[in-house]
């Protein structure tokens, strides 16, 4: 695999259709790709020098090269040689079979065939060999090449569907259409071929919504945007071919721009061990210095007198300059009080807690046969520190799987009885549900259950009719009939599925559609309506129509949408129903129901054919052309006639109470982010036992303005300041003592609280001036909720909390707009769901359910902190113990950097002589067992409090430590002046005496454990 | 039904095995620690480190001792010593001492040096070991600058170990009476470890010692080529001789003693040393003043323990004694707060 590499600095991009010899002036990028590091050449020097621009490997390349000094060198090469070696080869077979799968999948890629238009004849190419401004035909389902603009597709209007799952993890089909005048080139090869237009665009870049260029051909210019642009990465649906011409290739492309390198998150104690580094380092240089003096004081007393036993010669040198050699070797001696090997133990050790993680059973969701998995190995023990969990709603809270529960048809609610008393039950719980045997289409997992609503279809109410039809028709569902014959439906988001299956099981019945046509079966009797324009739902409109020609020749405009939106377009005549259907709504929303409004209007034919003439002019605009028809759909989806509303649920994933009331005793505070409606929000959180009816207050921000929202929290905030007096005070409140309260009230803040903000409230809280008060405010209530927020907001909350509380925050989602918070956050969870896989890529950690995350956090998380600071505090023990005797010992031997030990004791102590127990302990360790973890979920406290593992604790180690080489040191010097062996021998040789002391070191740092 | 099978299958196999490994369930012991427990825990340790503590105190007593400074009494000869140009003059000393007591037993002579760094880095480093077992004399490793003589011979022993031999003679003597001087029969072998003498120490092969040495020079320090320093015992010669192996050991700290004779145990001497008069007559040679350092000789017996001081024994009769203060206050915390919960409990 080689491909040229050619880098020049674009300003703008040339590209001639169907003319290689043109294209190649410039010198872009062909099709191929390499996401690899390194080639077999390059690897060796590459691989190295990223290696030793790590802190620590560098360090011990330092001290490698000043153990090479013939002067200074005390202990032998091979004591850091070994390791050093040790760790860097590992390193270096890990990155080189990473590396080797990256060119195992490049390959596999740039081989992929695609069928490329070269010499007036369509033939097959590898991807790799796809040059910029070849012509490409792409088929149904086909991976896009390269950055293509659309010329023609089989569909009408050059129309194309993508999936960009792989771009932005949004699994709605997305609609591209090419310009007119090139759209009819059709399928005609010969024309195609010689097509030689010219585009003129922006250079590579990024962005994956922008595109600006002009296209020049026969003369005339046509403007470019992204609508004619296919990104590689996307997927051709629901469109049998496209032709299109490359414009960006191989690393030029958006996708391959996108690939940046993602952030390398680090944890607290990662953080906390560098600057332990330093001081350590800052350590032993005085403790370099001291010796260093110290050698030459003696120098100057002694070793002047002495030096005729060590050089024939006398004054080879004076004792300034011996004492500063003496530093450097002191410093080569006492680097093990930071070894190498810790930094590959903690690797070791993460590596396995990870697996740990992999390997639960009890975090394995057999229904989709999904393992948990950690995805990255380097953060396990901050999942022992959280203190704040930002928790996506749909599809992390709730399953994401929509069921049609109820509905209000022109005022009136089925789907619950209404019994005399006025109490509201839910049917399902008294009733059969409805028995849909009448209907051999019908879908067994719908549970909806009104009889009255089958006995109103039964009647032939026309109001009920139409809204059923509204719901099969007004979609972008696609059908598909097994090989048994049964409809399939393929649904982009499953409310839209849970509304059609409901119309389905209710007699109507969605059938087909073409792009003429959508085929339904009404109560038995198949009616085909003419499509005759499709209004498609975006977050702007957050509304979606069809406008419909039935068998009788009416035209009517089917819409469904959200209802704030679609109320404001309502003919005035629908006043009462109005009211009625909003006090349904809120009823609705308020059990935690996703709610659409449903209404039709009817269209006189002349009107009609006016709007739609206006609307294929405004098609075929270059400029404004998105303003013109977003004017025009408005301008027709007006006067609309209310027929009801929809309430689909969401049901609560299972767990998710028990593990939320779990997580919060263990004092971690959870924050619900979701885009969904505040009073659904609401809901939800009393649902998950969030939110509960024994709170002190609930404060509901919703301003509109800066200055609303501020006022709102200082309200909210003195209220809070007041109850909370009134309950620790009682009545008698000083002016003077107040002032001095309001600083420690914030801490003690006794009562449950909580605070639902919405998003409008929060993009101005997120202003720089109330930043503060929001976040004093959000951190004393101990729920937060944040509806309405978008995937941006997700991430600022993230940070803010993040950046002013010095907390440590995980992010779960599972949606590709719950990427940035992910991202963000110190830790990101991916639910592997309904919403594609986005989410779990850009997570660090992975499973299928939020009740999973109880145990990732009550269990391997304080295990796996548990472990790490014990493992440190041990690490930093054992190796002070150990290389503090060579201080000691400085001070007997003229500070002649004599080590005690051995040489090859000293290069294998770490390695050998006391690394298993100490890794075993590592990764095995617990402190309590599994389920007493998640029986009392307090004992995840003293990690979020930093307990285990900080400065102070650090101190203890050391001084631990000191005290053990002390008595390492002295007892044996003691015990070993002026004695002799049982046969008179003299024993205290310096043989023996390194070989009793190493002995006793291990022995006693092995017992320590 | 075999593709429901095949498919379960596929679950089975991302479902992880369920072994004690990998759920976190190998068997673990967890200490169960009650007062009793550990409060006799403590109390059996302390016994045990008091007694052997006492134990080595009373065996430590037990040895008679007796060193003699020599530095100061032989002022003369250590005055001579200073310079190097006097290498050759020869100057001895007789120290007179009265033994009050007999010494029982096995006696044995040291010399002991206070203040030589024996175990400085470039010292201890200055040796070649593939000379010293003999096979190869050339081979003079790390030796500077003792490893070559001014004309270029290799040295042998090489290096500042072997150059800086203590190279003093002691013979002790016994003073019957005023008239009768005899000498105290000393023994010079066994006074080395098994190791170093018959493994780690090698004379090259040759027919004889001179012959194996040729091609060498003696150290610069040295009066006495290798192969001559024992004139009585041609054995006892080159690296085998028994001084110069115990001094290649090197000592751990700058103060030392190193074995230098043992008492042969014959006529007067049966039974150890008796009281009375003797002299020690040292030949002084090796000089100690110049780095301000001190010799001595040392008289000493030994016990089953060896020849060991009073430290070992006082360390353990200190850990002792404090591990029992710390079980007696501990005893005293328990017995408190089980008063309290009786009373707690009786309320």
């Amino acid at each position: 695999m080689f491909c040229s590499k050619k880098k020049s600095l674009e300003v703008e991009r040339i590209v001639k259709a169907n003319d290689r010899e043109h294209n190649e002036k410039f010198q872009y990028a062909d099709n191929c790709i390499h996401t690899s590091k390194y080639n077999i050449l390059t690897f060796l020097p590459i691989n190295l020098f990223e290696q030793f621009q790590r802190v620590a490997n560098a360090y011990f390349l330092f001290l490698l090269i000043l153990q090479l000094i013939p002067e200074i060198s005390s202990l032998t090469w091979f004591t850091t040689m070994v390791p050093l070696v040790l760790v860097i080869t590992m390193t270096a077979v890990k990155d080189a079979t990473d590396d080797y799968f990256r060119h195992k999948s490049d390959n596999q890629v740039n081989n992929r065939l695609s069928e490329v238009l070269i010499d007036s004849k369509l033939q097959n190419e590898k991807w790799m060999n796809v040059k910029v401004g070849d012509i490409v035909k792409l088929e149904n389902n086909q991976f896009v090449a390269a950055d293509l603009l659309l010329l023609s597709s089989s569909e009408p209007h050059g129309l194309c569907y993508i999936e960009t799952a792989e771009l932005d993890g949004e699994t709605n089909l997305k609609v591209r259409h090419a310009l007119s005048v090139t759209s009819e080139l059709g399928a005609d090869i010969s024309r195609l071929a010689k097509f030689d237009g010219t585009v003129v665009c922006e250079a590579p870049n990024n962005k994956l919504d922008k595109f600006t260029g002009v296209l020049s051909w026969k003369d005339s210019k046509h403007s470019l945007n992204n609508e004619k642009i296919i990104l590689r990465g996307c997927i051709l649906r629901n469109t049998s071919w496209c032709f299109g011409m490359v414009i960006f290739a191989g690393p030029d492309t958006k996708l391959m721009q996108n690939s940046g390198k993602t952030k390398f998150k680090r944890t607290s104690i990662d953080r906390l061990m560098n600057t332990l580094v330093l001081w350590i380092f800052g350590f032993l240089v005085c403790m370099g210095v001291i010796l260093a003096i110290g050698n030459s004081i003696w120098e100057n007393q002694v070793g002047d007198k002495f030096r005729t036993f060590l050089f024939w010669n006398e004054g080879e040198k004076n004792s300034v300059f011996s004492g500063f050699l003496t530093f450097w070797s002191y410093i080569i001696i006492l680097n093990t009080v930071v070894p190498i090997s810790l930094y590959v133990s903690m690797e070791v050790i993460r590596l396995g807690h990870s697996y740990f993680i992999n390997w639960d059973r009890k975090m394995y969701y057999p229904e989709k046969a999904t393992p948990a998995e950690a995805r990255t190995t380097t953060l396990n023990e901050e999942l022992g520190q959280i203190e704040y969990i930002f928790s996506d709603k749909t599809g992390t809270l709730t399953e994401n799987i929509m069921t049609f529960k109820k509905c209000s048809i022109n005022g009136k609610i089925y789907g619950e009885a209404d019994d005399g008393m006025g109490q509201k039950t839910d049917m399902t719980k008294k009733n059969e549900p409805v028995d849909f045997a009448v209907n051999p289409q019908a879908d067994r997992t719908c549970q909806f259950s009104d009889h009255r609503l089958m006995e109103s279809i039964k009647l032939g109410d026309s109001k009920v009719y139409e809204f059923l039809r509204v719901l099969a028709l007004c979609h972008t569902v696609m059908s598909e009939e097994n090989s048994a014959g049964q409809l399939i439906y393929q649904v982009q988001s499953p409310d839209e599925g849970a509304l059609v299956t409901a119309a389905r099981n209710l007699g109507f019945i969605f059938k087909s559609r073409t792009s003429e046509t959508i085929t339904i079966e009404e109560l038995g009797t198949l009616v085909t309506y003419q499509l005759l324009a499709f209004l498609d739902f975006n977050n702007i409109r957050k509304r979606m129509s069809v406008i419909v020609r039935n068998p009788e020749g009416q035209i009517k405009l089917y819409s469904k949408g959200a209802d704030t939106i679609l109320f404001e377009k309502l003919h005035p005549s629908n006043e009462d129903l109005l009211t009625l259907t909003t006090d349904h709504l809120s009823e609705f929303a308020g059990e935690g129901l996703r709610t659409l409004a449903i209404a039709y209007r009817d269209l006189d034919d002349k009107y009609f054919k006016e709007w739609h003439k206006m609307l294929e002019d405004a098609n075929t605009l270059i400029d404004e052309r998105d303003e013109r028809v977003a004017g025009l759909y408005e301008e027709i989806e007006r006067d609309l006639m209310l027929l009801g509303a929809t309430a689909v649920e969401d049901k609560l994933q299972e767990g998710v109470i028990e593990t939320v009331t779990n997580l919060s005793l263990a004092n971690i505070k959870i924050w619900v982010l979701t885009g969904d409606k505040q009073e659904t929000a609401i809901n939800i959180g009393y649902a998950c036992n969030m939110l509960t009816d024994d709170m002190n207050d609930v404060f509901i921000i919703s301003g509109n303005t800066a200055v609303e929202v501020r006022e709102e929290l200082r309200k909210a905030k003195e209220n809070l300041f007041e109850q909370n007096r009134s309950f620790s005070n009682g009545h008698v409140v000083f002016e003077k003592q107040q002032l001095e309260l309001d600083s420690v009230v914030e801490e003690t803040i006794t009562g449950d609280y909580a605070l639902i903000i919405n998003g409008h409230s929060l993009a101005h809280a997120l202003e720089s001036g109330i930043k503060g008060d929001l976040l004093e405010l959000a951190c004393m209530c101990k729920t937060v909720v944040c509806c309405r927020v978008t995937p941006l907001q997700k991430a600022q909350v993230v940070e803010l909390v993040k950046k002013y509380r010095n907390a440590v925050t995980l992010a779960i989602g599972d949606g590709a707009n719950d990427v940035s918070m992910i991202k963000s956050a110190h830790i990101g969870v991916g639910i592997s769901g309904q919403e594609g896989m986005q989410a779990v890529l850009a997570s660090d950690y992975s499973f299928a359910q939020f009740r999973y995350l109880q145990r990732l956090l009550l269990v391997h998380g304080r295990w796996s902190y548990f472990r790490m600071c014990k493992f440190l505090c041990y690490f930093f023990y054992k190796n002070f113990a150990f290389t503090l005797v060579h201080f000691w010992f400085g001070f007997f031997c003229g500070f002649s950097a004599q080590t005690v030990y051995d040489q090859w004791f000293i290069t294998l102590f770490n390695i050998v002589y006391t690394s298993l127990p100490v890794l075993a302990m590592g990764i095995f360790d617990q402190d309590v067992d599994d389920q007493n973890s998640m029986d009392y979920p307090q004992l995840y406290e003293p990690g979020q409090l930093n307990l285990l593992f900080n400065k102070r604790k650090f101190f203890i180690c050391m001084a631990h430590g000191i005290y053990t080489s002390l008595a390492l040191f002295f007892i044996p010097y003691g015990a070993f002046y002026n004695v002799a062996g049982d046969d008179g021998q003299h024993v205290a040789d310096y043989q023996s005496f390194a070989v009793t002391m190493a002995t006793s070191l291990v022995i006693v740092v092995s017992v320590q454990i | 039904m075999t593709k429901m099978k095949k498919a379960s299958q596929i679950c089975q196999s991302k479902l992880p095995d369920n072994t004690a490994l990998k759920q976190q369930q190998l068997p673990a012991y967890r200490l169960q620690l009650s007062a009793t427990g550990v409060l006799s825990g403590f109390f059996a340790t302390g016994a045990f480190c008091l007694g052997v503590g006492i134990i080595l105190i009373l065996s430590a007593k037990s040895i008679k001792e007796i060193e003699i400074k020599y530095t100061k009494i032989c002022a003369n000869c250590a005055e001579l010593r200073e310079d190097a140009i006097n290498f050759d003059k020869e100057c001895t000393c007789s120290i007179p001492f009265y033994l009050s007591e007999t010494m029982q037993g096995n006696v044995y002579l040291y010399y002991k040096l206070y203040g030589f760094y024996q175990n400085l880095y470039r010292y201890i480093l200055s040796r070649s070991n593939s000379q010293l077992v003999g096979t190869d004399l050339k081979d003079v490793g790390n030796c500077a600058p003792f490893s070559k003589s001014h004309n270029g011979t290799p040295i042998a022993p090489c290096g500042a170990i072997a150059n800086s031999i203590f190279n003093d003679t002691i013979i002790l003597s016994y003073n019957l009476n005023s008239s009768i001087h005899m000498e105290v029969p000393m023994l010079r072998s066994g006074i080395t470890w098994w190791t170093d003498k018959y493994v780690k120490f090698r004379n090259p092969t040759a027919i004889n010692l001179s012959s194996a040495f040729t091609g060498t020079a003696k150290p610069p320090f040295w009066s006495k080529s290798v192969y001559e320093l024992d004139l009585e015992d041609t054995e006892n010669n080159g690296f085998l001789n028994d001084d110069f192996i115990v001094w290649m050991r090197t000592a751990a700290f700058p103060t030392f003693k190193k074995l230098y004779r043992r008492l042969n145990r014959v006529q007067y001497f049966i039974e150890g040393l008796p009281a009375g008069n003797y002299s020690f007559n040292i030949t002084y040679n090796f000089p100690v003043t110049r780095f301000k350092g001190e010799k001595s000789v040392v008289l000493s017996t030994l016990t089953w323990s060896g020849g060991s001081s009073l430290f070992l024994g006082l360390a353990y009769t200190v850990t002792g004694a404090v591990t029992w203060l710390a079980a007696f206050s501990m005893m005293a915390i328990h017995l408190m707060l089980k008063e309290k919960r009786t009373l707690f409990i009786e309320r």
